[in-house]
């Protein structure tokens, strides 16, 4: 094993990975949002504070357009150089010029405020646009990818660049009562790979190379209009049966029934 | 994975961690870490407790632990500071101890005491995730979030930096309310994920 490195502040890198799971963001008086939690060493003077703090007010208004993950983010501000991690998964920077990407909200770790944070409509994703950098976090190496492709729901961290993220289901899977029924029981065999989400269009898909999941982070729910995707009820009175709180997922008893026309 | 050639010669490591070895090798549990009943009665009162084995022998002996990262850290008659539940493996010829760490291990939840090596030869310490060493020197302080220590040696002192305010209280806290601050002239090891602490959530 070669000499550990040791590094101080003159050696260590801006705005760049010290190693595969440390990212090191050098503060020149200027400000970063970051998730909760994931500073974990820093040189110099910098402040944390909660995105509530009366002074960003202004930062606010153009970079971070999530109340409902306004708990979850802090500002650093101040001068210096701080590392961040996440569970030791893997974290890498991007670069956005001037464009726009969505990452699974649990993923983000950190991002410059000339980026502003969106909330998407794909509930539990965050969007970002604009120019400048961010921080993500993935278990494993994150894998590029050019649509047309389906990938494993548990796969995905995010999509650049506007390609059109849907649905898919196998068509064995939605086809007669025994498909239904052997996906509703699990007898027969399922391989677990029936569903997965279809990108087309132009644009890149970020896929990690497992399928863990990092823990999400309460999103916290969209509000109650119709029209907003799991925003609840839709409109009272529109014929869509079984549109509750949890969505109706095709295999279920619902689709059972109305395959035999009840 | 540490791998450790040995001649004759024995090293302390955590009971239990080797997984493999060729050659001869003698296995014997150390009560009290090898420090005497006195090193027994002050671990038992501290609650830094580990239970070491000596491993001597011809050959090479494999360590490891819960898949974690392994970091070497060579000892010239300087001191490491590490929590017991970190330190894998200690040539024999390095001494292990206790000492008060002061008001940090209230936050971290390691207890108010960590273990100390010192002497000549190398320790092996563990880490989720490769540890970054961060070099302290006077005029460079370095703040460390609680869940992230791992261990530090040197000349270093450490202070306990507390950021609580009322907006912490109300919920709107910065998430980093509890730091170590390190000055001196020294090195910090780091790890790239954060233990769960009392001062995490804050």
């Amino acid at each position: 094993m070669s000499a550990p490195v040791i590094f101080d502040p003159m050696t260590l890198p801006s705005d760049d990975n010290v190693n595969a799971y440390t990212f090191c963001v050098e503060l020149k008086g200027g400000e970063w949002f970051l998730q909760k939690g994931k500073m974990i060493a820093y040189y110099g003077r910098i402040e944390f504070n909660g995105i509530g703090h009366g002074r960003f007010e202004r930062l606010l208004r153009t970079s971070f357009h999530s109340p409902l993950h306004a708990s979850d983010w802090v500002v650093a501000q101040g001068s210096g150089k701080m590392l961040l991690a996440d569970r030791a998964f893997d974290v890498n920077s991007y670069d956005l010029e001037d464009g726009n990407l969505t990452i699974r909200s649990g993923n983000l770790l950190a991002y410059q405020p000339t980026l502003a944070l969106k909330q998407s409509i794909v509930p539990g994703f965050l969007t970002l646009i604009g120019t400048g950098k961010f921080v993500a976090a993935s278990n494993g190496p994150v894998v590029f990818m050019e649509p047309p492709i389906r990938v494993d729901p548990q796969a995905l961290v995010g999509w650049a660049d506007c390609p059109s993220p849907c649905h898919h289901y196998d068509h064995g899977y939605m086809t007669g009562v025994l498909g239904g029924l052997r996906s509703l029981t699990g007898l027969g065999g399922t391989s677990g790979e029936e569903h997965q989400f279809e990108f087309v269009g132009a644009g890149t898909v970020l896929l990690q190379s497992t399928e863990m999941l990092m823990a999400e982070q309460a999103t916290g729910a969209v509000p109650h209009e119709p029209g907003v995707p799991g925003g609840g009820a839709g409109v009272p009175g529109s014929g869509h049966a079984g549109q509750g709180a949890a969505p109706r997922l095709p295999g279920q008893l619902g689709d059972l029934q109305r395959r035999f026309g009840l | 994975m540490l791998a450790v050639d040995m001649s004759g010669d024995s090293v302390k490591a955590k009971n239990g961690s080797m997984v493999a070895y060729d050659g001869q090798m003698a296995f014997k549990k150390m009560s009290g870490g090898g420090e005497g009943l006195r090193g027994m009665v002050t671990r038992r009162l501290t609650g830094e407790q580990m239970t070491v084995m000596e491993v001597r022998g011809q050959g090479t002996c494999y360590f490891a632990d819960r898949a974690s990262e392994i970091n070497l850290v060579s000892l010239h008659g300087d001191k490491l500071y590490v929590e017991a539940s970190n330190l894998l493996c200690t040539d024999a010829g390095l001494r292990t101890g206790t000492t008060f760490t002061g008001l940090r291990g209230g936050a971290t939840g390691n207890g108010l005491f960590t273990t100390t090596v010192e002497g000549m030869g190398q320790a092996a310490i563990m880490s989720d995730g490769p540890a970054v060493i961060l070099r302290v020197t006077p005029q460079y302080p370095l703040s460390v979030d609680p869940g992230a220590y791992i261990a530090h040696q040197g000349n270093l002192q450490q202070h306990f930096q507390a950021g609580v305010t009322f907006r912490t209280l109300i919920g709107e806290g910065g998430g980093e309310a509890f730091q170590i601050r390190f000055e001196g002239d020294g090195l910090v090891y780091v790890q790239p994920s954060e233990r769960n602490t009392i001062g995490g959530d804050v």
